[in-house]
């Protein structure tokens, strides 16, 4: 007699072929918990994504307030962090001279945007920043990798998207430069993209520069700027410290951001409110429904149930068979509302951030690992809802004698 | 060895108490056939289901092999009724979903004694036996009403019971397969030495029983 074919996990087995015999039911429950987890997955992700973008917009030490010149273009949010490239420049003492009230730090920075620079692409048009380290309050504060020394001069700092190792070299204009240190990403593209030095080192591409395009960029001039990036002095107003500044000095411009985005911020934190309590709400109502299914489908099997008992079943692998059954559906539901999620993300990536991005304000996505143990938690979430709804169910039809099952009564 | 001493169970209706069993005092020495006749309503299957463990008596107790049956505990009497007792029901009771072998082998499968492939091997045997060695891989509704009353009779032996109990085994077969599948428990009963507990209504085969219990209104007929 040939050996019969010994399945691995009857049990388990046996839970799933019920779920395939009512096909229009689980389908159902499968159906309802995937909305729910994909509207967790995609709104805890679009949230925490938010919530990342305005801590690291607004928290980490960007400046209150830019002066520039007054025919430069400004985009405000870059603004925050990094003035924009122009040809506009500014006497470099303008503020030492003037001592404006209100103004705590000052930071100057240049920016020349090139071509020719010889670094990235073919042509590609790569921004040189340069700034004042020892001032500088903007720029450090988002570097997430350095080399373990001080900065020196010839070192250069590589936005988030330039893919070179630490200590590599790169050529600007034929000199070299050491890459001591990457910044985070910051979600604004100058930042992104851009070579960061001392204001020196850049003063020292002066020449080489001249020797390429026949001229030295008007911010490469040991006395000119592009631009301050100003922190306002404790209890100064954002309206005090520009009046002060457009008072005192002319021809410039002063940028603030901060009534615009207090705004954004403020929307965006009722519509945080508002998810929230979506996803809540959504949680706790698809628990009541799967709940209220699984008494009927313990209802419907009581018989079945019953025959177990009789054959020998302990309570706990009753308890475990309806279990299985229902994180089995719960989760199927979750892991397949997750990828609907992704997909919700995917839109949402092409029209709300597409938009944000376009009008200058950050948006950075949840970081890789992140989103990862979102999703793995809103599957768990489900499996969860699965084993809640199931419980109460299961607990009492296993209390139950095997004849009253069998008999359908009780 | 079994017996019952003065079990008794009261079921509680819209329409009041129904004493099912009243106070039934019962011996059967281990390897014995007790037959278990009754008229329709007398309390036949209330008592057998008290003796398998499927349901508690109101009053009484039940000794198996010297154990009192209804006092362990949930597990203690999940264990007892899947190694000790095999039953075979009135109805059809085996798992839809489930093949003839994995219905055979579920009870060895579900206490963890043995290796699944040794509940399997055994389960093929035991379906042999019952010359349903060519269905194993079948499902309940690709069998006959026959086929799967043999199933499970193979499948009440999987663990080796002492004490095999049918209630009413027979009543939705024809003449022939109810022969069949008498001889079957018969055959059980001699060879193993199971003790045989089984309703019928079929009086000549009631008495080929060493010990006939008539049962009439719960009570025992002297
Ligand atoms: N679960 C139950 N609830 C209420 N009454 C029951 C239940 N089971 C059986 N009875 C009643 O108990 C009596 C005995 O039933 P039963 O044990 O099935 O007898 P038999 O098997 O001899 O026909 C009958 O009057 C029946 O109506
Ligand atoms: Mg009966």
């Amino acid at each position: 007699m040939a050996s019969p074919s010994v399945p691995r996990w009857l049990l388990g087995s046996l839970a799933l072929q019920n779920l395939g015999r009512r096909k229009a039911r689980t389908s159902l429950l499968v159906l309802a918990v995937a909305i729910s987890g994909a509207i967790a997955f995609a709104g805890v992700v679009m949230m925490r994504s938010i919530e990342a973008s305005i801590t690291v917009g607004f928290s980490r030490l960007g400046a209150d307030l830019m002066v520039v010149a007054q025919d430069a273009l400004a985009n405000i949010t870059a603004a925050l962090l990094v003035v924009e490239p122009t040809d506009q420049t500014l006497d470099a003492n303008l503020l030492a001279q003037a001592r404006i009230a209100g103004i705590g730090r000052a930071a100057s920075q240049r920016i020349f945007r090139s071509e020719q620079s010889g670094f990235g692409g073919h042509a590609e048009s790569v921004d040189l920043i340069g700034f004042d380290p020892e001032r500088d309050f903007t720029i450090q504060p988002w570097i997430s990798e350095r080399l373990n020394r001080p900065m020196q001069p010839g070192d250069a700092i590589l936005g988030a998207a330039r893919d070179l190792p630490l200590g590599s070299e790169i050529a600007l204009y034929g000199r070299p430069f050491r890459v001591y240190a990457k910044l985070g990403r910051t979600g604004v593209g100058t930042h992104e993209r851009g070579v960061f030095m001392a204001t020196s080192s850049l003063l020292a591409l002066a020449p080489g520069i001249r020797e390429r395009t026949g001229q030295t960029p008007p911010m490469l001039e040991p006395d000119k700027v592009s631009g301050f990036l100003i922190e306002l002095a404790p209890g100064a107003t954002e309206l005090q410290a520009r009046f002060a500044l457009l008072s005192h000095l002319s021809g410039i411009k002063a940028v603030s951001a901060g009534s615009l985005l207090t705004g954004i911020r403020q929307g965006l934190t009722a519509l945080l409110g508002g998810v929230l309590a979506l996803v809540s709400m959504m949680f706790a109502s698809t628990a009541v429904m799967v709940s209220v299914l699984f008494s009927a489908i313990v209802a419907e099997r009581r018989n079945e149930i019953g025959l177990l008992k009789a054959i020998g079943a302990r309570r706990a692998q009753i308890v475990g068979l309806l279990l299985i059954e229902a994180i089995g559906v719960t989760s199927a539901g979750g892991a397949i509302g997750v990828a609907l999620g992704a997909l919700l993300l995917r839109l949402f990536e092409h029209s709300l951030v597409y938009y944000l991005t376009q009008m200058g304000i950050p948006f950075l996505w949840l970081d890789r690992t992140n989103m990862v143990f979102i999703a793995a938690a809103c599957v768990f979430g489900a499996a969860l809802i699965g084993a809640v709804g199931a419980l109460a169910p299961a607990w009492r039809v296993s209390r139950q004698d095997a004849y009253d099952l069998i008999r359908g009564e009780g | 060895m079994l017996s019952c001493r003065g079990v008794g169970r009261t079921y509680q209706t819209d329409r009041g108490p129904v004493d099912a069993v009243r106070r039934i005092d019962l011996e059967a020495p281990d390897g014995r056939f007790v037959a278990v006749i009754g008229r329709s309503g007398s309390g036949k299957s209330t008592l057998m289901a008290m003796i398998g463990g499927l349901i508690r008596p109101t009053i009484g107790s039940i000794l198996i092999d010297g154990v009192d049956i209804w006092a362990l505990d949930d597990n203690a009497m999940a264990r007892f009724r899947n190694r000790r007792i095999g039953y075979v029901f009135q109805f059809a009771s085996l798992l839809p979903t489930l093949r003839a072998i994995d219905n055979v082998a579920l009870p060895a499968l579900l206490d963890r004694r043995h290796a699944a492939a040794e509940a399997y091997d055994r389960a093929a045997q035991l379906l042999a036996d019952v010359e349903l060695g060519t269905h194993l891989d079948a499902y309940p509704s690709e069998m006959s009403a026959g086929e799967q009353r043999r199933a499970v009779i193979a499948r009440a032996l999987i663990n080796d019971p002492i004490l095999l109990l049918a209630d009413e085994p027979t009543s939705d077969l024809d003449e022939q397969t109810e022969r069949e599948i008498m001889a079957l428990f018969l055959s059980v009963n001699r060879e193993r030495g199971t003790t045989l507990m089984l309703v019928t209504h079929n009086l000549a085969l009631a008495s080929e029983a060493e010990q006939v219990v008539q049962i009439a209104d719960g009570a025992i007929v002297p």
